[in-house]
């Protein structure tokens, strides 16, 4: 993605406001939620939406774009906003990590932070929230006044529930959106629109941490299960490696019908199919564990896996996945059968010699370590993998 | 990717931090509320590359006056005080004079990881925190917990998960005082975010993810309580999970995800913390963070031809610390600073003239 640029913004869309100063260091803050400890969004949409232009008042030129007569008014010079002082930011003597404001944006900041002094929760200040929030949509401080005038005006919640969705299809990683909206469905007690809001997220990011997050929660709160196996199969379909469509799957059952006999038996074969389509996918492999631990019998007394392993193993299958799974059957069977041990134990040895080699790391560990080190296909690169055997 | 050795441009990652330190221009603006974090980042950074002695003593005090403006000063009200700890920006700062009313109080509120960060700056900076505010900001801390064991952010209304966790988790450690805390019911949230994967997702049921491994672990460690809490499948399957992450040499977040600068630190120090780092390709991995610099501003991206940012820019050079391969100051995992400033840190608790109050 490009650093900064100077837009010009036609009317109705959302696009990127550049910054009047030259663009250098750090550019785009385009900071996943992966990394955040609450550092906010990604993809800051400025936007001249909010445009007002007061019939007779002069334009400002510094901000005219030129492209379509839309141009942004100062609140100092609107004469709706005449009463108020502006607020300056006190950044106190010598800050730092000075941020380089437009000068749009001090005004509307100017107008907030009196407002907020004043404590006044008016329509014109929902909107002045509006304008704050489009500049920086990661400013929580905003969000939170915005709820209290919303509280204290009784507003309109639908429509409340409107501009989150603009807010989140353009802002889809920031934590506030979503918080904002899980609060306002919270006040109307109505998730119904959350379903449709998080896959009109998912056609865009199936892998969406915050939607997969809000979704479980509409799911639970508002019991809207029905479907929601369905809704994961067609996302499967897209995509057999979506490990978030995976988890999903995983949590319906577990608050549905949770993972009884006939379940995991159901899921097995699931997942074995998703398996043989493509065998080098850890999703799968990772989820086929995760439902047979649920059951008594242990890993090998579901599905004839062992021998399923087995015939994959012999017609030269030799993804890491495969390896570990032969290898966590092969423990498995080694706890419920000790005398097996011995004999086990040399398999696994030769088995992963066979595709890589052994490496014994310092007895201080207690136990033997097996590190299995296996090309991977055309990526060329070697991934370790650790498995921990008792000897 | 090319198949190229790509070299550690030390000096131009400094003066990256450098200029983070000074200005951000305004497509940054995200970081408003959130520039306590990112000095953070900055001064960690130039610790970890050994160019903090560029500041003179005399920047290095305006920062840490900057830092303490930050703090929220309540009165002895218990109420006001869940509203203390620092906050990441001023926003709204200049308000408080302003206000005749109470309508800022509940607005200007300290936030968690901003007081996580203040603390880490100020040891960094090798400060002695004598003007932190202690009762009050454990007062903040201790506001933020849920009944479920995690945390949010700020007393004015935010989303909770082990981010906040963790921050709350450092504090405590900074401070050497868990008793504000429900380590228990802490511990319990963390266990309950094990999913089916075999690590920690942000929260019950939530897909497990390198950066809320990351936050489980490090509190645990933190807490004291990593041995006890994790049984040896656990920790062997946590592992092994772990180590898949690497992918394409770098590391990722989550299966089947592209690798992403940031995870060097995540996925590295927790693997740290559980003595089990040398599984991955370390050489791989170095290869793939420095094919993330930025050759001309300085500064690595996520990905490589990406553009840099603060955040990625300090994780990546954190966790090439941990890997021992370049003129890097080692790193503590669990606090994520310098051993040095660790040091300090000690040095401090040592001082501290009250017992400090063991973790339960």
């Amino acid at each position: 993605m490009n650093t900064v640029r100077e837009v010009e913004i036609p009317t109705g869309s959302m696009k990127a406001r550049g910054p009047e100063v030259a663009p250098v260091t750090s550019g785009r803050a385009d900071v996943s939620f992966e990394v955040s400890l609450s550092m906010g969004s990604t993809a800051n949409n400025i936007t001249e939406e909010n445009t007002r232009r007061t019939p007779g008042e002069e334009q400002d030129d510094s901000l005219d774009d030129g492209s379509d007569g839309e141009t942004w008014v100062f609140y100092r010079e609107r004469k709706e906003w005449a009463d108020i002082t502006p607020v300056p930011q006190d950044d106190g003597p010598h800050a730092v990590v000075k941020i380089a404001y437009t000068e749009a944006f001090s005004d509307v900041y100017d107008y907030l932070r009196a407002v907020v002094a004043k404590g006044e929760l008016s329509e014109r200040a929902l909107y002045l929230t509006e304008d704050a929030i489009n500049m920086n949509a990661a400013n929580y401080t905003v969000w939170q006044y915005r709820r209290k005038i919303l509280r204290h005006l009784g507003s309109e919640l639908e429509q409340e529930l409107n501009f989150c969705r603009e807010m989140i299809e353009m802002n889809p990683k920031n934590y506030q959106v979503w918080h904002h909206r899980r609060v306002i469905v919270e006040w109307l007690g109505d998730g119904s629109k959350e379903l449709k809001l998080t896959e009109i997220i998912f056609s865009q990011d199936a892998k969406n941490y915050h939607a997969w997050e809000h979704r479980q929660w509409a799911l639970k709160t508002f019991k809207l299960y029905d479907g929601e196996l369905d809704y994961v199969d067609r996302l499967l379909e897209e995509d057999v490696r979506n490990n978030s469509a995976w988890n999903q799957r995983h949590f319906t059952i577990s608050q549905t019908t949770g993972f009884t006999k006939e379940v995991i038996q159901r899921e097995v074969e699931y997942t074995k199919a998703a398996i043989t389509k493509v065998v080098d996918n850890e999703s799968p492999w990772s989820y086929l564990r995760g439902v047979v631990q649920h059951c008594e019998g242990g890993l090998a007394s579901v599905g004839d896996l062992w021998e399923w392993c087995q015939k994959m193993y012999d017609e030269g299958q030799c993804s890491p996945h495969l390896l570990t799974f032969m290898l966590d059957l092969m423990e498995d069977r080694m706890e419920r059968q000790p005398d097996l041990r011995p004999s086990l134990l040399k398999r696994c040895l030769e088995e992963a010699d066979a595709v890589g080699y052994v490496i014994s790391l310092p007895p201080s560990r207690g136990q033997q370590t097996v590190a299995l080190e296996m090309a991977m296909n055309s990526d060329n690169f070697t991934g370790v993998l650790t498995y921990i055997i008792n000897s | 990717m090319s198949g190229g050795e790509y070299p550690f441009l030390r000096a131009r990652h400094v003066k990256y931090f450098r200029r983070c330190l000074q200005v951000l221009p305004f497509t940054s603006v995200t970081f408003d509320t959130s520039r306590m974090a990112v000095l953070y980042f900055a001064l960690s950074g130039l610790d970890l590359l050994d160019g903090l002695s560029e500041l003179d003593i005399k920047e290095r005090q305006h920062i840490i006056n900057w830092i303490y403006s930050l703090q929220i000063l309540p009165g002895n009200d218990r109420d006001e005080q869940a509203c203390a700890g620092f906050r990441g920006g001023t926003t709204l700062a200049s308000c408080r004079g302003k206000s005749s009313c109470d309508a800022v109080s509940q607005l200007d509120c300290g936030h968690i990881t901003m007081t996580y960060t203040a603390l880490a700056s100020l040891i960094i900076l090798g400060d002695d925190l004598s003007r932190v505010e202690r009762p009050a900001v454990m007062a903040h801390v201790a506001a933020l917990q849920c009944p479920d064991g995690s945390f949010f952010s700020t007393r004015g209304g935010s989303e909770n998960d082990m981010r906040f966790m963790y921050c709350a988790a450092a504090i405590c450690y900074i401070l050497q005082d868990f008793s504000a805390i429900n380590t228990t019911s802490a511990t319990k949230y963390i266990l309950n975010s094990m999913s089916y994967e075999g690590a920690m997702g942000q929260g019950t049921h939530l897909e497990a993810h390198g950066g809320s491994s990351y936050c489980a672990i490090a509190t645990l460690h933190l807490l004291g309580k990593l041995d006890s809490s994790l049984s040896r499948t656990q920790r062997e399957r946590l592992v092994r999970w772990l180590v898949g992450r690497q992918s394409g040499g770098g590391l990722q977040g989550r299966p089947n995800k592209p690798p992403d600068t940031c995870y060097a630190f995540w996925i590295g120090a927790t693997l740290q913390i559980l003595g089990a780092l040398d599984y991955l390709d370390t050489t791989a991995l170095r290869q793939f963070v420095l094919s993330t610099q930025d050759p001309i501003t300085g500064g690595l991206a996520k990905y490589p031809n990406s553009n840099p940012d603060g955040l990625h820019t300090y994780l990546g050079i954190s966790g090439l610390s941990l890997l021992r391969k370049d003129d890097l100051k080692p790193v503590d995992p669990a606090l994520n600073i310098s051993q040095q400033a660790l040091s300090h840190l000690h040095q401090l608790h040592k001082n501290i003239s009250k017992n400090p109050t063991v973790p339960c």
